[in-house]
């Protein structure tokens, strides 16, 4: 009887706590109504326009209504200001999550579709885990090829899904490569000039010796490079694809870039600083190392403080050229504003943006135009007037256009931290290789690993 | 109307809101991972039954037996003398001889106000080999030459993260034990006296044995609190040959880093498995002692 009885308890505590679930639920669902209904305004707008992208295409017709775009990326706020400053009539809400939990909130959102955005961010890191759901709207069906037509190779092709259309645009490439103090560079390199430095580290053999000069006249103190590691980043794209036909792929290039690194590593060729530690941002600055292999977009890490770094550093071109990171714009395919949405990733794409977003930001185009628009006009601040440009294009057009795949980024993470490790204790490359396989095995039991 | 309802169900109206919290939060979670721990599912497709194969994964996974070490090495270097130094201290703040007494108990009490994610970060930044304080102040003092680089190393870093352990608990330690021995009363010490008891005699023989309950009190909690391990370590990183990462580290890494949602539902009624085994064994070792 008493257990009878509290059985009967329990089970009403049970079913009061899934009332109390679905009103939470519900609360969700009334905090996502606001720009539900926010967006009905945007509706009478297409409709007028009879079909769905007449309205986009229809200048004379103003664009009308609200988005919501979930982003990591502060960045990303000036695209919205600008668009909204030429779309009076639009109001884009942008949500920015920085750190680890954004992928995990967006997931979760476009699983349950409860307030999940119309557009949505993601970064090169992720992108390959997100690209081949059903969660991001077909752009190629929308007209967005046109779009990138004229793009870098590897930016738009970093935006398909494995059946090869559009998921995802970025507005920018992130092109890497080797700053330099000029005055550090003109004491230790005998020159200050670009293309000639360019030239004495055309390869990793000019580097090595380069760096066992460095280090000797300076009787150890300066370096030549940051890191070793920053060969991963340089070939990480000038390699195969790490997953083929479901099986684990070693390129055999990693073979003679790990024995390059420890090279560098065994001639003191490199300051052993980790990309973007304390370190390494005082190397940039005070110009104890002489290279800094740096993407386009970190120079926030050049302490500019009363334009104390106006015009004193120099850009040359890395042996391969290389990217790192990438922020790209997608659609949710449930969004119900896909068509204002659409007009959002049009202007994100547009030359327009790209060239505002160069002058304001320094951040490299993802388009050729802007960048062939100008080559020989645009100055950035660090670089004073060096035709910045140049270096970043000749690197980007050389670096091959693949698809983005799960695999791939946490993959080459795993080589990088084995390898790494194995660079500091002076490890066999088949020992880095044989523990490397062991943490792939593990992490991914799907994958055949021979 | 008041008249109809039985008078024993009242109580549970009182208790009614912790069963809903606990339901909603507590058993729903738990639940829900024991049904995904039988599941393959990477957070994009929908979840697929796989029977015990997560299972049968885990027990041959040499990771986590590693991460089971792991969190061993570093539960043993960081409590044994986090222990030591909060009964020792509680044993010295306690004597009323001792003047500023409180100021101490507060100073030692602070680092367990700073959150856990904070401490590791400093800890990392502290040891950094070429950047850190630690290097710079031992060259200067001339103990070494070069600098150390101690996250290379497996047992510096595990001595690192059991340090932050250390650093974090031992005022909160010693305050629980500060309590115990306030609890004693004042005639034992008194009858001692008389009796001519020397003071590590009265330390031996009275106090220790009235806050042996105390004692294990704190005990208990650094088993459990130990075996979950998991902030502090994981901003000084999985260490050299992943020589740091604890049990919950790698729950962590397999659900939220690599999305393999299933196979770290697994892990985590592993990790409870192991929990609830040490658990048991102190309490059997606690109860023999009786």
């Amino acid at each position: 009887m008493k257990t009878k009885k509290w059985l009967g308890l329990s089970m009403t505590t049970v079913l009061a706590a899934g009332m109390l679930a679905a009103c939470g639920s519900n609360n969700n669902g009334g905090n996502a109504s606001p720009s539900a209904s926010g967006s009905a305004p945007s509706s009478p707008a297409s409709s007028a326009g009879a079909s769905p992208s007449a309205s986009g295409t229809d200048a004379s017709k103003p664009l009308e209504g609200n988005l919501v775009l979930w982003t990591y990326f502060d960045g990303v706020k000036g695209l919205a200001e600008q668009f909204m400053a030429k779309n009076p009539g639009v109001k884009v809400d942008v949500q920015i999550f920085p750190g680890d939990q954004y992928q995990t909130k967006l997931m979760s959102a476009l699983q349950t579709g409860k307030e999940a955005p119309d557009i949505l961010d993601l970064e090169r890191g992720y992108i390959g885990k997100f690209i081949d759901s059903k969660y991001l709207a077909d752009l190629s069906s929308m007209g967005a090829e046109d779009l990138v037509k004229d793009y870098i190779p590897y930016v738009q092709a970093l935006g398909r899904s494995s059946d090869d259309k559009l998921r995802a645009i970025a507005d920018t490439s992130s092109p890497g490569g080797f700053w330099y103090l000029k005055d550090t560079a003109k004491k230790y390199l005998g020159t200050d000039d670009p293309d000639q430095i360019s030239d004495m580290v055309s390869s990793w053999d000019k580097i090595i010796e380069l760096g066992k000069k460095v280090a000797q006249d300076s009787g150890g103190k300066e370096h030549l490079m940051e890191n070793a590691g920053d060969l991963f980043d340089i070939e990480a794209y000038n390699t195969q694809p790490w997953v083929q036909d479901g099986k684990l792929n070693i390129d055999p290039k990693w073979k003679d870039i790990y024995e390059t690194q420890l090279k560098i590593r065994q001639n003191n060729v490199d300051a052993k600083l980790a990309f973007m530690s304390a370190g390494w941002g005082n190397a940039l600055n005070d110009g104890s190392v002489v290279l800094t292999a740096m993407p386009a977009w970190a120079g926030f890490m050049i302490d500019n403080k009363d334009d104390k770094a106006k015009g004193k550093y120099g850009v040359a071109k890395t042996p391969d050229g290389y990217y790192s990171g990438g922020t790209y714009h997608a659609i949710y395919d449930k969004s119900k504003n896909k068509d204002l949405a659409y007009e959002f990733i049009k202007f994100a794409a547009s030359e327009e943006w790209q060239k505002y977003n160069l002058d304001t930001t320094g951040n490299m185009p993802g388009t050729s135009k802007v960048f062939e628009a100008n080559m020989t006009t645009y100055k950035n601040a660090f670089t004073g007037d060096q035709n910045v440009l140049q270096p970043f294009y000749d690197m980007v057009k050389s670096i091959p256009a693949t698809k983005p795949d799960k695999y791939g980024e946490d993959i080459l993470s795993t080589w990088r931290k084995v390898a790494s490790d194995g660079v500091t204790n002076n490890k066999s490359y088949d020992d880095v290789v044989a523990s490397f396989k062991k943490e792939v095995k593990n992490t991914f039991p799907e994958l055949k690993v021979d | 109307m008041g008249s109809k309802i039985n008078k024993s169900y009242y109580g549970y109206f009182f208790v009614a809101p912790f069963f809903i919290g606990f339901a909603v939060f507590g058993l729903a979670p738990i639940l829900y991972t024991l049904y995904l721990s039988f599941m393959k599912w990477d957070g994009f497709t929908d979840p697929v039954y796989v029977g015990i194969a997560n299972y049968t994964r885990l027990l041959h996974d040499s990771f986590f037996y590693q991460t089971i070490g792991n969190t061993m090495i570093i539960w043993v270097m960081s409590n044994v003398p986090q222990l030591i130094i909060s009964l020792l201290l509680a044993l010295i703040l306690n004597e009323k001889f001792i003047r500023g007494k409180h100021f101490f108990r507060a100073v030692y009490f602070f680092p367990h106000m700073v959150t856990a994610v904070t401490l590791g970060v400093i800890f990392s930044l502290m040891f950094d080999w070429q950047t850190g304080s630690v290097n710079k102040l031992l060259m200067d003092i001339g103990l070494i030459h070069d600098p150390i680089n101690w996250f290379n190393s497996p047992w510096w870093s595990r001595t690192i993260a059991s340090g932050v352990i250390v650093w974090q608990y031992f005022g909160m330690n010693m305050i629980i034990l500060i309590a115990g021995l306030q609890s004693i009363p004042n005639e034992v010490y008194e009858a001692a006296e008389i009796d001519g008891a020397t003071k590590p005699q009265v330390a031996r023989y009275i106090t220790l044995p009235m806050i042996r309950q105390v004692i294990l009190f704190v005990f208990i909690t650094s088993v459990i609190g130990g075996l979950q391990l998991f902030d502090a370590p994981l901003m000084l990183g999985d260490g050299p040959g992943n020589s740091v990462r604890t049990m919950v580290m790698y729950l962590y890494e397999m659900a939220f880093k690599n999305y393999d949602y299933s196979y770290g539902a697994a892990v985590a009624y592993g990790i409870f498995v192991i929990v609830m085994f040490f658990t048991a064994l102190t309490a059997r070792i606690t109860r023999t002692k009786e």
